[in-house]
């Protein structure tokens, strides 16, 4: 379990970040985190593996302080997958990457041939081990990048816009990824500019806008009408579904899903 | 040295202009004293090490150089803290450097604090991965690669777009440009560059024809 | 008008070919839209058009370019650039990093053109005036948002007056609002006859923008049409390109045996 007690980030001494955030986030949750550039999020995340650390309040991992660990020991517990795949690959074979990770984790043969391999699998990169990285084109380095993560075997796993960039294909990959690493009791932490991935992909949706979360719920509930001067006041728009749901006083229908279902519901 | 420091504290940086020079004259400083004070040769010695011998003529010697350093350094140092790197690479092709060269100089002062910035995302993906940066030498010592790699290479990959992105607006075409800006200058300037260049002329030729002590 | 014909191109020190006969065709004032999966040959096709491979990159080029009746081969690259010009998705590497203020940074390319300084200011105050950028004009190009720095970008490829604008995935690294604004200023582009081929995943912000859409898959150019009639192509998915939200929406309707004009009723 997740703990962030009253945390608060202040950068250079001026900027508040981060500015009193209190959240709890189960074991299995599937998270979105949403808001405009500099609402905090990528701040607020970088406080789960210690990147940075709070200038108040406390971050709990399990009960266990955050700030008491180095970063090296939190990645074994909390993986951090970046935007910028080409920001971190440094190996010669897409192979070579993905047992980085795991191997400072402290994986070795077996255990870790098998995690290599599942990642890999996963990202649909099994039949490129020996392919240098800069070969592959960018929607496949983005999914080297998040293999490189998810062989590391963490209980938590927090994606930094694991969509932007992607091609539709990558995109239902990554959905796909998501939805596995659910169905196998991981936590996923994910921020996102993609409204629909979110609301299709995850149970539970927090907006933050400088520095403070001010919605806090499932998609149907976040993406509902009442909201919607909220989420604007933070330049998000929710999903067409959700919007046509509204327009047609069907309620809440936040994915194309619910919406088409309120419809037939209707007949 | 005399005109160098009031200078300094008019613009205002008198006191980071002597802490850098400082710092930045201390390793040549000390080996000058060093080897000056014990092993120029000498008359009237002052105290011994074993077997050098310290001289007064060498410490005079050391003296003089490091006020010379010093004077160097503080000068390169006032130009560098209160020159506007931009406005004077303009102002040298406005009177006929290369708009290349000019570009270059340019463009490398502004590629120092964005690759900093690079290699601390890159430091933090690597430590989000387990890179230990904060334990032991050995552990130090293997994260080079995984750091250094992706410095190099995205800067590589980022080179080509930077020039393709360059060309497009016309960096390649051959030629002069006229620019939109000019330097102010004004008559006192003038007067005071010319009666610089004049002192200048002055301080050479008397130390040409020996007017002014020469060093032993 | 731009006209690439038969165009085929490999990079240098590749044997493959990466683009296959292309016929692309960007008429005065035609907004076109570029789609496909990325690997696809987008960018490479992005650079082919702006003439930039092989006139800067090398590789190897059959087929021709011609822009307005000029054969592009033989052009130097700032020749090209006042014909056509190419943006890209990341806003800092279009930043020149010689300019104090967002307008000086937009008067650069006209500078370098070698223009007197009153033709210069003239074309600099147009692209700043096209894109709505007055409020911007004092601000350090270093400290804008990624949405204004991209629209500092493309205002700095607009004051080089070319007639033709490629545009490679320019909110691909925005966030909404920074797309929002993108996007608004593209359409501001559509009435004076520069003609601008826009590739992008987003297909909902190209639904509002193009009259025409091509598909690119494989290197080769698979659809070429009219936007609607693309976007609602059954074979679109197939390509690996998702329509935009309102098509998708219909035909889940449709799927489920409902009737898709309750959708086109909602005012969303």
């Amino acid at each position: 379990m997740i703990e962030i007690e009253d945390l608060v980030h202040v950068y250079d001494g001026a900027t508040r970040a981060v500015d009193g955030v209190s959240l709890r986030i189960r074991d299995g949750e599937r998270v979105a985190i949403v808001g405009q550039n500099g609402s905090g999020k990528s701040t607020l995340v970088r406080h789960l593996n210690g990147l940075l650390r709070p200038t108040e309040g406390r971050v709990l991992l399990d009960g266990v302080d955050a700030a008491t660990r180095r970063v090296a020991q939190l990645a074994a517990t909390v993986g951090l997958a970046f935007q910028d795949p080409d920001r971190q690959i440094f190996a010669g074979t897409v192979k070579a990457e993905v047992e980085f990770g795991p191997r400072n984790a402290g994986l070795r043969d077996a255990a870790l041939a098998e995690a290599v391999a599942a990642a890999l699998q996963a990202t649909g990169l099994e039949g490129d081990t020996a392919t240098k990285p800069y070969d592959l084109g960018y929607s496949r380095r983005k999914l080297l990048a998040l293999a490189s993560v998810l062989a590391m075997r963490t209980p938590v796993v927090v994606l930094d816009e694991p969509t932007t960039g992607q091609d539709a294909r990558g995109v239902r990959r990554v959905e796909a990824i998501v939805r596995e690493l659910g169905d196998a009791g991981r936590t996923v932490v994910s921020i996102s500019h993609d409204m629909r991935f979110v609301a299709d992909g995850f149970e539970r949706v927090i907006v933050m806008r400088q520095g403070t979360v001010i919605l806090d719920g499932s998609p149907a509930a976040v993406f509902a009408r009442e909201h919607w001067p909220d989420l604007a006041s933070t330049y998000l728009e929710p999903p067409l579904a959700a919007r046509t749901g509204a327009a047609l006083g069907l309620g809440s229908t936040p994915t194309d899903r619910s919406l088409i279902d309120a419809l037939a519901g209707q007949r | 040295m005399l005109a160098v420091l009031p200078a300094a504290v008019i613009a205002g940086v008198a006191r980071r202009l002597i802490k850098v020079s400082f710092l930045l004259t201390l390793p040549i400083a000390i080996s000058v004293v060093l080897v000056s004070v014990f092993t120029r040769a000498g008359e009237t010695v002052l105290f011994e090490i074993g077997p050098f011998d310290a001289t007064a003529e060498g410490v005079d010697f050391a003296a003089q150089t490091l006020v010379r350093l010093f004077a160097i350094s503080t000068s390169i140092g006032l130009f560098g803290m209160t020159t506007d790197p931009r406005a004077f690479v303009l102002d040298l092709e406005r009177r006929g450097l290369s708009p290349r060269f000019a570009f270059v100089a340019l463009a490398t002062l502004e590629a120092v604090p964005a690759m900093v910035e690079r290699a601390q995302v890159i430091a933090s993906a690597q430590r989000a991965r387990g890179l230990d940066t904060e334990g032991s030498v050995a552990a130090r010592l293997r994260g080079v690669l995984p750091l250094a790699g992706p410095v190099v290479l995205s800067s590589l990959t980022e080179v080509e777009e930077r020039s393709l992105a360059l060309e497009v607006r016309a960096f390649g075409r051959p030629g002069r440009r006229r620019l939109l800006w000019r330097l102010p200058d004004s008559t006192p300037q003038l007067l005071l560059r010319a009666l610089l260049l004049g002192l200048l002329i002055l301080a050479i030729a008397l130390r040409l024809t020996g007017a002014f002590p020469v060093l032993p | 008008m731009l006209e690439l014909s038969l165009a085929s191109y490999r990079y240098p020190g590749y044997a493959k070919t990466v683009l296959h006969d292309i016929e692309l065709r960007l008429g005065d004032g035609e907004i076109v839209g570029l789609v496909g999966p990325n690997d696809a040959g987008k960018s490479t096709l992005c650079l082919v058009t702006a003439g930039l491979a092989p006139a800067s990159i090398g590789g190897v080029l059959k087929g021709t370019l011609t822009l307005d009746g000029t054969p592009a081969g033989g052009l130097r690259t700032h020749e090209l650039a006042e014909r056509v010009v190419v943006g890209f998705q990341n806003p800092n590497t279009q930043r020149s990093g010689l300019a104090a203020t967002v307008f000086e940074e937009i008067a650069v390319g006209p500078m370098n053109l070698g223009l007197e300084v009153p033709e210069t200011l003239a074309r600099t105050r147009g692209a700043v005036a096209r894109l709505r950028l007055e409020p911007l004009v004092e601000r350090d190009p270093q400290r804008l948002s990624g949405g204004q720095a991209q629209l500092v970008a493309i205002a700095s490829l607009l004051a080089m007056r070319p007639r033709h604008v490629i545009l490679d995935e320019p909110t691909a690294q925005l966030d909404p609002e920074g797309t929002r604004l993108v996007g608004e200023a593209l359409k501001a582009l559509a009435d004076d006859g520069t003609s601008l081929l826009i590739a992008e995943h987003k297909t909902d912000l190209l639904d509002g923008l193009c009259q025409r859409v091509v598909v690119i898959d494989g290197g080769t150019l698979v659809r070429d049409g009219p936007t609607t009639a693309v976007f609602e192509d059954p074979e679109l998915e197939a390509v690996g390109v998702e329509p935009p939200a309102r098509i998708r929406l219909r035909r889940a309707a449709q799927a489920a045996g409902l009737d898709p004009r309750v959708l086109a009723g909602a005012r969303t």
